[in-house]
């Protein structure tokens, strides 16, 4: 503090300071105005061609009455801690107490799958402080934005220092755009930023922020914390409460839409339906990074999904809506039917196609496949168990299960088409839809309906295999396709052998309790 | 229902047919076998025979599989139709058609 104590006292005795609350009104509802020479839908042109009724913004409640000068000052005092922990780690060293070099694969795919998204909520938060005809939800939505930005930013800064040590993590950018996994949540995201204002809202303020969050987000930072990488971990704590700002405006959203006007039920109700199910899709790949991905596992998937799903949204959340008239959401019973097999298709996917991936995968030991019966004891021996069996005898036998080909892709999640019959799980589901004379597939009936629902905007879905076969990705060889990813050798493939696995080895070696300077005796 | 848009939403599918040519997507549903996580699709010319299919598309692709054998018996079906391709017939001829999904079976 520079001010002397005397001046902040006569200041204080001129300037009248006005209560949080009154303070937080005058920043937000008293900078708004009504236009006197402009037409109110020129100002505001994209607020009602979808359908949505809303008849007093003034309704809308600001739960946090936060001020730019508060946020600021509460973020920098954040980020100066964060900062600390990142050079304490890289000085430290701290990359050699991750508890193995397999860990960061889960971390590949956070920064290639999630980070980008981060961004892409800025700009569309920032879309939305502009075009929100309201000032409360217009300022919430500055405030998020300016979150998520910090949130890539943090998040590249954090991961940047294994970038030095390991594979997989040095064009996450490019590869975002490009690669096939990838294109899971690039696509599920542009489905969202290529929709108006309010779906916006529901699909990534309520759906994604809300609804789904801690199967979402939650896990990578949970994944950090008891897998020795304390940057990660102090990324999710000072993340954490921006995320809940985040939780409660997406809250406050669908509620003052539901509140606005009884026409407005049914359209949020769609929305919901279409959003849950593409957030769910998404969500595989979080269910094998818990299972598979994870040297020290946190909880299971099915543990996750009963209580972060079924307890807190299916029970808390959906007997809230019922006020409204919401129902839970269309195909709900199709994902939890799938909750103990989920993580196991979606990593037996990564699995065989890891040749062609930025991270690496490995059959499961003993260990871990005892972990997976006993955490899945209706499906993991019956099911999974034998293709593992019969991969550990094909990698006796020199072979390691890498398809030579390319997968069949659902024309809506864009996941290999390794999704099962609801109640088979040995039946892969086949949906085809004929749209203007030609087919689409699809991998289940929930990515048929939200597919049938807008073929129109579907058909121009960038499908990797399809671009590939077109000669849009670098050429016809897997070579030239790996090198428009922009893979390197040591990104891919298997991981025991790989560049990561043996410089582990060779690191802890040298310093054999892992932490360096005091060695075993 | 057509997406709402705030103005003229038309755009062209970016996987239509015509994009390949002479040749068309298909994909091949190893039904009973669980080793493949997913169908294969391959870019295949709509004049090529079953049996050129078979041999340079469908075999090299299954031989990954340790327990495969190119010579046993299969049933195919195309959409929960049964097909019984002869080796000369074209995939045009056989009905396949761009992004259909031929099922294979152990027979
Ligand atoms: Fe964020
Ligand atoms: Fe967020
Ligand atoms: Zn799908």
């Amino acid at each position: 503090m520079t001010i002397a104590p005397d001046a902040s006292r006569s200041a204080s005795k001129k300037t009248r300071k006005l209560p949080m609350k009154q303070r937080y009104q005058a920043l937000t509802r008293d900078l708004d105005w009504e236009p006197s020479y402009v037409d109110p839908k020129d100002m505001f042109p994209y607020t009602e061609f979808e359908g949505i009724k809303i008849h007093d913004w003034s309704k809308w409640e600001d739960p946090f009455r936060l001020t730019v000068d508060a946020y600021a000052k509460y973020q920098a005092e954040k980020d100066k801690r964060l900062y600390a922990v990142l050079d304490g780690f890289a000085q430290g060293q701290g990359h050699l107490s991750l508890t193995d070099a397999s860990y960061l694969n889960t971390m590949k795919l956070f920064l290639q799958g999630v980070t980008p998204l981060e961004y892409q909520a800025h700009r569309n938060f920032a879309y939305l402080a502009r075009h929100l005809a309201g000032p409360g939800p217009r300022f919430a939505a500055l405030c998020q934005s300016i979150d998520e930005i910090r949130h890539a930013q943090t998040e590249i800064h954090t991961l940047s220092n294994y970038n030095k040590y390991y594979s997989g993590l040095h064009n996450y950018l490019q590869q975002h755009d490009r690669v096939w996994y990838l294109s899971v949540p690039k696509s599920f995201f542009d489905d969202a930023l290529s929709a108006g204002p309010f779906e916006f809202l529901i699909a990534i303020g309520f759906s994604f922020e809300y609804l789904l969050t801690n199967l979402l987000f939650v896990p990578f930072m949970s994944g950090a914390s008891f897998n020795g990488d304390l940057p990660t971990m102090t990324f999710g704590f000072s993340a954490q409460s921006d995320e809940s700002r985040h939780m409660t405006l997406g809250l406050e959203a669908i509620k003052f839409l539901l509140e606005q006007d009884e026409d407005n039920v049914p359209i949020v109700q769609e929305w919901i339906d279409k959003w849950f199910w593409r957030g769910y899709r998404v969500t595989g790949l979080v269910a094998q990074m818990l299972d598979y991905m994870l040297p020290r596992k946190v909880m299971s998937w099915k543990e996750a999904f009963e209580l972060y799903f079924e307890q807190q949204m299916m029970q808390g959340l959906f007997q809230d809506l019922a006020f409204y008239g919401i129902t839970p959401p269309r195909h709900v019973e199709q994902a939890l039917s799938e909750k103990e097999i989920l993580s196991h298709q979606v990593y037996w996917v990564l699995y065989q196609f890891s040749h062609a991936a930025a991270f690496t995968t490995s059959v499961p030991d003993d260990e871990h496949m005892a972990w997976l019966s006993a955490t899945y004891p209706d499906t993991f021996d019956k099911y999974f168990r034998p293709l593992w069996e019969k991969e550990r005898r094909n990698i006796a036998a020199g072979g390691r299960h890498f398809v030579r080909g390319l997968p069949q892709l659902c024309q809506v999640c864009q996941i290999p088409m390794t999704f099962t019959e609801p109640g088979d799980p040995t039946t892969i589901a086949q949906r085809v839809s004929v749209y203007e004379g030609e087919k689409f597939n699809t991998c289940s009936d929930g990515c048929q309906w939200i597919f049938e629902r807008e073929p129109e905007k579907y058909v121009q879905a960038w499908l990797p295999v399809h671009q590939i076969y077109q000669g849009n990705c670098g050429g016809p060889t897997l070579p030239d396709v790996l090198a428009w990813y922009g893979l390197q050798d040591g990104d891919s493939g298997e991981h025991k052998g790989s560049r990561d696995d043996l410089n582990w080895q060779r690191w802890h070696a040298q310093t054999p309790t892992g932490l360096g300077a005091e060695g075993e005796q | 229902m057509a997406v709402k848009a705030i103005g003229e939403y038309r755009f062209p599918s970016r996987s239509r047919q015509e994009l390949y040519g002479d040749d068309q997507l298909v994909s091949v549903w190893f039904a009973d076998n669980p080793w493949w996580c997913a169908a294969a699709m391959f870019r295949a010319p709509q004049a090529m025979t079953w049996g050129d299919f078979w041999t340079q598309m469908v075999v090299p692709y299954a031989e990954e599989d340790p327990d495969w054998k190119a010579d046993a018996a299969y049933s195919f079906s195309l959409w929960g139709v049964p097909l019984t391709p002869r080796p000369d017939q074209t995939l045009a001829e056989l009905g396949i058609e761009h992004k259909d999904v031929i099922a294979l079976r152990a027979a």
